[in-house]
């Protein structure tokens, strides 16, 4: 069982000091979350991740396979899925067609059956399908599947993209703000959903990017705080939300007059 | 028999121009914009030409070469076009078509030149374009359904979020691009055998243009739209006699009506309305899309 370890990771856009280097474990089986104000770099730290950023140092490792250089197919080949803090569905496609993308980790098949429909390729994309189909009946979706996801209401797009990561089978899942734009009750719905993925079975490391604070206290393991691309805190969700620096970088300076 | 036989020739365009339109489409469906399958069917068919009339190589197996030469060109231009998006992708290969054409301009020894490449004899029925053009068709459809057309359809709509799902890149633009020419060299190939003669300018913009059209008439998602968009833009002309020799300005006209009131094309909108009206009848109208 590996986590995914940062280690002494930062980058600069060119004079720019987006994230300072820190160090970072999202441990397997737990639900680290990473919070912190509007442009503290939490979204950076999942691009550097991911491979859409080029780290400026530091190393990134994930049980023995060395991420830092690894392109970002290779990133999700390995095991880590994402979603993003923007939904980015394919809008045109049917809600099956999208989440049957976030299989493509698990194809077989060579790329000479697939030309050809050889029995292997086709009983494989029927294999795919019911897995779909069992992930969206766990996000109670099955009504939309043959829906162009783009005409979805906000809160069903983030299920889908959701549905799309959890199709990787990933062993690291990054959730960029995913209860953003949802109320109260369905959050909590979905909160139960990341922490069985965390607890149940092989048990996968999420990571959780997150604004609301109640949300993130009442889920995460363990919690790390970013301001201004500098992490000021980490611990136990008690200990942070407890913490003055944290309170500081959130609520600002006590003043008295 | 007696209707269809004066028209075969109109047949032999449509599935000629089918096979092109379909070596366009297939870049088209995996999101690179490359205008490269005329290029690709100068190739094929001038490579079948010199084989046949001045080498004595058997038909068939001229045919086969000229298929795998789009092949492998197709194969080798996807590695400096992969670097490159978008708009300068087109001028890439809009560049590699023109430097084909010039290329056999001046190789007037192998090519004939200028004056063209004449004298080849006609070996290519009807029956043979509509076998190799289905053959194409059923291709693409199978691989459409499978693994290849889902990581296709990613990299179109969001190249981004289909790398972050494991879809290599590269892999697929060289697919795209190998398929593209091998599908443009076979049809190059036969339209060498069914035509008499080749020029270089052929291949050119004419070609370009008239897949470009019949594309996005059509409908580019699935396979029928090519045929569909080659039908159209080869019989409007023959219906409305009267047009004929305005040709050029009836495809441009064609076109901007096209883009503006159907831009999925003829084919895809049919399909689109019909599943929607499906959904609709199951009652799941999608509420307004951005609710």
């Amino acid at each position: 069982m590996s986590s995914l370890v940062l280690k002494g990771v930062g980058k600069r856009f060119g004079g720019l000091q987006a994230v300072a280097p820190f160090d970072m474990e999202i441990a397997r089986g737990k639900i680290t979350g990473l919070i912190g104000p509007n442009g503290a770099g939490k979204t950076t730290v999942v691009n550097l991740i991911t491979g859409v950023y080029k780290l400026s140092e530091g190393r990134i490792l994930f049980g023995d396979v060395d991420l830092t250089e690894a392109p970002r197919h290779e990133v999700a080949r390995a095991g880590l899925a994402r979603t993003y803090q923007t939904i980015r569905l394919l809008p045109d496609a049917t809600v099956v067609a999208n989440v049957m993308i976030g299989m493509y980790r698990h194809q077989r098949t060579s790329l000479l059956a697939q030309l050809f429909g050889l029995p292997s390729s086709r009983a494989e994309t029927a294999r795919f399908r019911d897995e779909v189909f069992r992930l969206l009946d766990r996000f109670g979706m099955t009504r939309y599947a043959d829906y162009p996801a783009g005409a979805l209401s906000y809160g069903d797009q983030r299920r889908v993209e959701m549905m799309r990561a959890l199709a990787l089978k990933p062993e690291v899942l990054l959730l960029d703000e995913p209860v953003a734009g949802i109320n109260d009750v369905e959050a909590a719905k979905l909160g139960k959903i990341f922490r069985s993925l965390a607890t149940d079975g092989d048990g996968m490391a999420v990571l959780l990017i997150e604004h609301n604070m109640r949300f993130v206290t009442n889920l995460c393991d363990y919690v790390y705080v970013l301001d201004g691309g500098q992490l000021i805190s980490q611990g136990s969700a008690e200990q942070v939300v407890s913490d003055p620096v944290v309170i500081k970088a959130y609520l600002g300076e006590h003043e008295d007059a | 028999m007696g209707f269809i036989a004066p028209h075969l020739p109109l047949l032999d365009l449509i599935f000629i121009g089918t096979g092109y339109a379909l070596s366009q489409a297939i870049v088209f469906r995996a999101g690179t914009f490359s205008v490269a399958t005329s290029g690709f069917a100068a190739l094929g068919a001038y490579c079948v030409a010199i084989l046949v009339v001045k080498q004595g190589v058997h038909p068939a197996v001229a045919v086969g070469l000229g298929t795998l030469l789009g092949l492998f060109s197709g194969l080798l231009l996807s590695m400096p076009l992969a670097r490159l998006r978008g708009v300068y992708q087109a001028i890439a290969s809009l560049a590699f078509v023109e430097i084909l054409v010039a290329l056999i301009l001046y190789f007037e020894v192998l090519t004939g030149g200028p004056l063209g490449f004449h004298n080849i004899p006609r070996l290519v029925n009807t029956w043979t374009l509509f076998f190799a053009m289905t053959a194409t068709m059923l291709l693409l459809i199978v691989l459409g359904q499978g693994g290849i057309g889902r990581a296709f359809d990613a990299m179109r709509q969001d190249p981004t979020v289909a790398a972050s799902l494991g879809v290599n890149p590269t892999r697929y633009h060289v697919l795209s691009f190998s398929l593209s020419g091998a599908i443009a060299g076979l049809f190059g190939g036969l339209d060498a055998l069914r035509n008499f003669s080749l020029t270089a300018e052929q291949f050119g913009f004419s070609i370009l243009i008239a897949t470009l059209s019949a594309v996005v008439l059509g409908g580019r998602r699935y396979v029928f739209g090519p045929l569909i968009g080659t039908a159209i833009l080869v019989l409007l002309p023959e219906i409305f006699r009267p047009l004929a020799q305005y040709r050029q300005a009836v495809y441009g006209l064609l076109l901007v009506v096209v883009m503006a009131y159907l831009p999925f094309g003829v084919y895809d909108t049919i399909v689109m309305k019909l599943h929607n009206r499906r959904l609709a009848r199951a009652g799941m109208l999608p509420a307004k899309a951005g609710s």
